[in-house]
């Protein structure tokens, strides 16, 4: 016996690493409303498709930065932080669903600055709303994501974003003061207040027509059969 | 003996630690930016991921490994005790690489990661005391 006993131990501890790696990489239950890949959408969600994410949680800043139609049947509402890496990745995924479906899909970009994790994630939030302050908030968005490794790692990032707006034409001495102005802070802590009602505790977080979506169907493939039943379910495919 | 049985002990810690970053990892759920965390940037960089295989889950093999022959030797094969005391310094080599990885190079610490280094640590010091004390008593 003594000479199986340490084997039978070993054994005894692959089991139980295995099975914990099984427990813990489970699906999570139906009860927490996400919306994945596989789900069907309850007909409620789909028919009036912003109202159940409007209807969650405390109001964002208004008016709130979006792209589509306000009657499209999907809507997308994400939280995000410019300097965050996910969210660079997410970014173009987001930009092609907005392609592939058009005028079915409404986005909505939510400011959730992971200070101080991210230490320039309020000033890249800042300079994005006070670039949306003179009507281009995607440009900025754009721009910050996709040169976000330029940036995310430098001392001092408020030159470089300067280059962002001039490149998009922006009125720089006025970006430049509405950048520290309070107006612009309140759009940030009002979008956070948002996200903090709804449970967002990271970045990217995005919800579908009210529902969140779980981070592992965020990759293309999977965001747009998530989309695609919605549309589904709302008879618009 | 007592040592071993020790290193067991520990190594389960590493176990529990990598299996947990491990499934982390392949999820996709400490990829997402936390206001705690910095394990997105280091699980999302390309440091995480050697030949394909999480570098979690090659510690997960690492630190089962290590409680193996543990357990072995603390049955009394000689031969997993000279193996455990290889494979736990390599472990500390590569620790020491992949903390200066996330100090220097992605400028990003996973507290996941570094548990995993003073666990590591750890076990090496108790190898090393092993060595010490074992050349002692010869």
């Amino acid at each position: 016996m003594k000479r199986i006993l340490p084997f039978l131990i070993i054994l005894a501890v692959l089991g139980v690493a295995l099975g914990s790696a099984w427990y813990l990489s489970r699906p999570e239950p139906a009860s927490r409303q996400t919306a994945t890949a596989n789900s069907t959408p309850s007909s409620s969600s789909s028919s009036v498709p912003s109202q159940p994410v409007a209807l969650r949680g405390v109001p964002g800043a208004e008016p709130a930065h979006t792209l589509g139609p306000a009657n499209a049947p999907v809507h997308i509402e994400e939280f995000g932080d410019f300097q965050c890496p996910p969210c660079g990745l997410f970014h173009p995924i987001l930009e092609q669903m907005h392609h592939e479906f058009g005028d079915k899909l409404r986005i909505t970009f939510r400011e959730f600055p992971l200070y101080p994790n991210h230490p320039h994630s309020v000033v890249a939030a800042s300079s994005a709303e006070a670039a949306g302050l003179q009507g281009k908030f995607w440009e900025m968005h754009d721009l910050l994501y996709e040169h976000q490794n330029d940036w995310k790692d430098q001392f001092d990032v408020r030159p470089i974003y300067e280059g962002y707006a001039k490149q998009i034409g922006l009125d720089v001495e006025r970006w430049k003061r509405d950048m520290g102005s309070e107006q612009v802070a309140q759009r940030i802590t009002l979008d956070g207040s948002r996200g903090h009602s709804l449970g967002v505790k990271g970045t990217p977080t995005v919800f579908l027509n009210g529902r969140e979506v779980p981070f592992e169907s965020l990759p293309a493939e999977k965001l747009r059969v998530v989309i695609q039943s919605e549309l589904t379910a709302a008879g618009q495919r | 003996m007592k040592l071993y049985v020790t290193a067991a002990i520990v190594s389960l810690l590493g176990l529990a630690d990598a299996v947990y970053l491990t499934v982390e990892h392949v999820t996709g759920q400490s990829v997402r930016c936390t206001i705690v965390a910095g394990c997105s940037e280091v699980l999302s960089s390309s440091y995480a991921i050697a030949g394909g295989i999480p570098l979690a889950a090659i510690g997960a093999g690492a630190y089962f490994s290590v409680f193996s022959l543990a357990t072995l030797a603390a049955f009394g094969y000689r031969i997993a005790g000279t193996l455990l005391t290889a494979l736990v310094l390599l472990m500390f080599l590569v620790s020491l690489w992949l903390t200066y990885l996330q100090a220097f190079v992605i400028h990003a610490f996973c507290q996941f990661c570094l548990l995993s280094a003073a666990i590591t640590t750890a076990l090496t010091v108790i190898v090393l005391i092993g060595v010490i004390f074992g050349r002692k008593n010869r």
